[in-house]
């Protein structure tokens, strides 16, 4: 067992065998390219210079009055791309330049970590595969004609459910087949280490800016941190920096969907069991037969079966508490911040901002804390107004 | 002794290459899945039976649709179980194993999964998502059952210094993998395939199979001198269904492939 590939009893690298040495690979240049100044700097640059970075750390004035507490918004959605996705999107193709790969694939559930790798691969001039099941292509539209636009090929999946389930087993099959000259752009803090560790990294500069801004607004560290878990990619970058400060709480936020006691949600850490998917041990939504059940959320990149390993030990350890958000309670809050702030959200952050709300109660006016708005609601726009007109949304 | 490390050594002592077939359990139903493993008695050396899965990533179309399939038709890994019970109780000394992804096995109960396979007489696993470094726990589970249930080993044309490592304690045979990717490619082997057959052979002290994308005993020539047998999956689904799952069928193509490899 490769001790360093875990998190307590979860993550691991549960791939064919095809897939070791590439995995093994990986892992060497990840951890040279993270203790190299020249790579660091190279990120670095791209992160200021084309996705915007640093983003703001926004005092959220109406909202915070009237929830009773200090609430501030970390804008990933004014990343380039619309999210967070992009940060962990460089980082993964610097690495992939630096091994010499000439290809990328990745899969996307709502397609903003299929966006976000299609413009990477613009930028630098690689060829692009995007994997997305093909009920995703569908409630997406627009997404895939950003990523065809960006020189991107979609390849629609059509096997098991047709959404993010399935087209990350298709692309963990081609990458099987290809590993030679193509690198895997994983988008979640999920898949086989090293990936979840590289995701982590390259979406901790979120915990990293965050901390220092709120030291400069307040003085001190926030008292409660939050952001939606999905796979959890912006959670463990927004946690990241705070981890290691016990007096923060640290809050993941799951889809529930039509609710954690029906059949239709997300909710891999409240209905879930340990099992392995997609490369990792960790909280799985699963049958008697240990066959993984369909998950379900209005919110498209939450619609996920499972939970990146190091959140699943988060939860164990007590560290950081996960908590359920229905689809309504998201669709509300997403109103909410619409109306109060000017700032319309993706779905998937409004279920961080819809807990925000709940939380607040529990804490005084003297208190403040941090919710990641992991991204921007314009590709919702569709999905919000079936919503808005009670025709439901197509899952 | 174990089914698998007997046959394998009756076909050592009289020079013969083995023939390995791989069907879906529970395709189309338990049943027929039954009959076309009780037609192989005697002729196919090992059988491979898949568990389905939901998420069979190690797959291509094929196998995928099977398993999806099998899994609507009500396929479980308790079903299957339940068939070799019956198997064994009707006498067949077939030598099966079970090609399976781990989180069914890690959702049974890796002691009772253990202790079930004794029971019911599998003989051998091959896992596809469990590679060496992640096998410690299944094997200290098999193992408290003796000899009952060997771990199959699999190799793929990228394994290189790893050959060593995975073949050093394997039992059974080994499987290597004629090309990278998913089951099914129809006879596109790894460009390095014979450099790469030749390395493992070497390093393992026990018959080295190969399968991925086999279909006539043709597709094997260029490596028979190497090998010591053949497995043939997709092919085998596909041929099944062309013949509504006749038990027949299986036989005769059992025999003429063996016969052929011979």
């Amino acid at each position: 067992m490769n001790s360093r590939a875990y998190y307590g009893e979860y993550g691991g690298q549960y791939v064919s065998e095809s897939l070791m040495n590439i995995l093994d690979e990986i892992d060497r240049e990840f951890e040279a390219a993270i203790k190299d100044p020249e790579f660091m700097k190279t990120l670095g640059y791209y992160l200021k210079q084309y996705v915007g970075r640093e983003t703001p750390l926004y005092y959220a004035e109406r909202l915070s009055e009237k929830y009773g507490t200090k609430i501030y918004l970390k804008r990933e959605d004014l990343n380039h791309t619309g999210a967070h996705k992009i940060n962990n999107v460089l980082g993964q193709i610097l690495l992939a330049r630096r091994m010499g790969k000439t290809k990328v694939i990745a899969e996307t559930g709502a397609g903003q970590h299929g966006v976000a790798t299609a413009t990477g691969a613009a930028l630098f001039g690689m060829e692009c595969t995007v994997y997305m099941g093909a009920e995703d292509v569908k409630r997406q539209a627009l997404n895939v004609m950003r990523m065809e636009m960006l020189g991107a090929k979609v390849v629609s999946v059509t096997s098991g459910s047709n959404t993010l389930k399935d087209a990350t087993n298709e692309a963990i099959r081609t990458w099987a087949k290809t590993a030679e000259d193509t690198f895997y752009i994983i988008g979640s803090a999920i898949g086989p280490y090293p990936y979840p560790k590289m995701v982590k990294e390259f979406q901790s500069v979120i915990s990293r800016e965050a901390k220092i801004q709120h030291m400069e607004a307040e003085g001190r560290l926030p008292d409660v941190v939050m952001a939606c878990v999905g796979g959890g990619s912006n959670s463990i970058g927004m946690f990241a920096d705070f981890i290691d400060e016990p007096s923060v709480e640290l809050i993941g936020v799951e889809a529930a969907g039509k609710g954690i006691d029906t059949e239709e949600h997300a909710a891999s850490m409240a209905k879930g069991r340990p099992g392995v998917l997609h490369g990792t041990r960790s909280y799985l939504l699963q049958d008697d037969d240990g066959n993984i059940k369909l998950a379900h959320s209005i919110s498209a990149g939450l619609d996920y079966p499972g939970v990146g390993p190091e959140h699943a030990y988060l939860h164990d350890t007590g560290r950081a508490t996960y908590v359920p958000i229905t689809d309504k309670e998201a669709m509300d809050a997403l109103m909410e911040l619409t109306r109060l702030e000017g700032i319309i959200p993706a779905i998937e952050s409004a279920h961080a901002v819809a807990y925000a709300f709940k939380k607040a109660k529990e804490m005084t006016a003297d208190q403040s804390m941090i919710i990641c708005l992991s991204g921007r609601g314009d590709k919702d726009v569709n999905t919000i107004s079936d919503y808005l007109a009670g025709k439901g949304y197509l899952n | 002794m174990n089914r698998i490390e007997q046959r394998m050594d009756e076909l050592k002592r009289s020079g013969k290459k083995a023939f390995i077939t791989y069907i879906t359990a529970g395709l189309p139903d338990m049943a027929r899945t039954g009959e076309i493993v009780k037609a192989q008695e005697g002729i196919t050396d090992v059988i491979e039976l898949g568990i389905p899965f939901s998420d069979p990533t190690a797959d291509g179309p094929v196998i995928q649709q099977a398993s999806y399939e099998a899994i609507q038709a009500g396929a479980s890994l308790k079903k299957t179980f339940a068939l070799m019970d019956e198997l064994r109780a009707g006498g067949s000394d077939q030598p099966i194993v079970f090609m399976m992804y781990y989180n069914t096995i890690s959702n049974y109960g890796l002691e009772e999964f253990a202790i079930r396979c004794k029971k019911s007489g599998v003989d051998g696993l091959i896992v596809p998502d469990l590679p060496y470094e992640e096998q410690d726990a299944l094997r200290d589970a098999l193992d408290k059952q003796g000899d009952a249930t060997i771990l199959i080993q699999l190799v793929s044309p990228v394994s290189k210094e790893r050959i060593g490592m995975i073949t050093a304690d394997a039992r059974g045979f080994i499987y290597c993998v004629s090309s990278m990717g998913v089951t099914g490619q129809g006879g596109t082997y790894h460009k390095d395939v014979i450099e790469y057959l030749k390395s493992v052979k070497n390093a393992a002290k026990i018959p080295v199979m190969m399968g991925f994308g086999i279909r006539t005993p043709g597709d094997v020539e260029p490596m028979k001198n190497i090998i010591d047998g053949a497995i043939v999956g997709t092919h085998f689904i596909n041929l099944m269904r062309e013949a509504d799952f006749d038990p027949g069928v299986a036989a005769d193509y059992a025999i003429r492939f063996k016969n052929e490899l011979n």
